[in-house]
């Protein structure tokens, strides 16, 4: 669907309105053109309807009235682009939406603190990759000689490995153990964020 | 009287209201934003944030209870015209009836 602008006949009007949409657009830039318009058009026919119900006011008054009224665009739009992109994070499985998502949603609830929490996992999994690639001896996952219980996974000097009485378990399975814990991870997040829905309302009731 | 508090409480009960009044609304007609706004004015006098409206419209979609489509307009600027789902007619008559009873009952406390 084409986008048209809405003409005003005094040049103040057109420029007051020029610069709220542009606001509007700067407020939604991290969402798909689609969300982007459809979110544009329906401030746009909300602007061109008010201003047609006010036919008796001046044109320049009514705008700042219509205007003052829906509120400023980047504390308005909020909470509909942290919707947006959540739905369009868990729908595309991609790691920069999903991220950006979590940030957005971040004062939105505790659970989002927890999926947070779970993504730091995740890049902390990808860290472990390159450490183990810079440094193969020392990287690992260590654990006790005698139990099954994990000491540590990480980095260790070879003192304090002798000292707790640990080796290192993975070998050289340590990088493809680490990226399938990053796919595990990540199926997760983006699983628990789908099913965050049903979470919530369970929670609740 | 303690104004503050009779405010904020009201701000509050309208806050709580509003989806359901939106729904209810939306029950016999299919309307445009704007028009919305107007028609939740009329029957209810209550003043919304009206951008507030369109995060509102976007959960209601999500939970899909409401739908909605553009349709052209021969002015050029088309309009979004939201309406019932299936499950919103549902999910609005659960709501109207538990409405009803709490009603009754603060009905019975208030006299």
């Amino acid at each position: 669907m084409r986008i048209e602008d809405i003409k005003f006949e005094e040049k103040a009007s057109q420029r007051i309105y020029n610069d709220y949409m542009k606001r509007i657009r700067k407020a939604t830039a991290s969402l798909s053109k689609t969300d982007q318009d459809d979110i544009y058009m329906e401030f746009n026919s909300h602007i061109y309807e008010a201003i047609h119900h006010k036919k008796d006011a001046n044109e320049i008054d009514s705008l700042l009235d219509i205007i003052e009224k829906l509120g400023l665009p980047e504390e308005v739009l909020k909470p509909l682009v942290a919707d947006k992109k959540l739905q369009q994070a868990t729908k595309t499985f991609n790691p920069v939406h999903v991220f950006k998502a979590l940030i957005l949603n971040f004062t939105n609830g505790i659970s989002y603190i927890f999926f947070f929490v779970l993504y730091l996992f995740l890049f902390g999994f990808v860290f472990l990759i390159f450490a183990k690639i810079y440094n193969p001896s020392l990287v690992g996952l260590y654990m006790k000689k005698d139990s099954f219980s994990v000491f540590v996974l990480g980095i260790i000097n070879p003192e304090s490995q002798i000292k707790n009485n640990i080796h290192e378990v993975l070998g050289n399975w340590f990088i493809p153990v680490m990226l399938l814990s990053i796919v595990l991870f990540y199926f997760l997040i983006t699983l628990l964020l789908k099913f965050k829905k049903s979470i919530n309302q369970k929670t609740l009731s | 009287m303690n104004e503050t508090f009779v405010t904020n409480w009201k701000s509050q009960v309208k806050k709580g209201t509003l989806t359901f009044i939106i729904l209810n609304v939306l029950k016999n007609h299919e309307y445009y934003g704007y028009e919305l706004i107007e028609q939740i004015r009329k029957h209810t006098e209550i003043e919304i944030a009206e951008g507030t409206l369109y995060p509102l419209m976007n959960r209601l979609k999500t939970e899909e209870l409401v739908d909605s489509k553009w349709v052209e307009q021969e002015t050029g600027i088309p309009r979004k015209y939201y309406s019932l789902t299936e499950a919103g007619i549902e999910t609005l008559t659960q709501m109207n009836i538990y409405w009803e009873n709490l009603e009754k009952s603060i009905k019975k406390i208030i006299q």
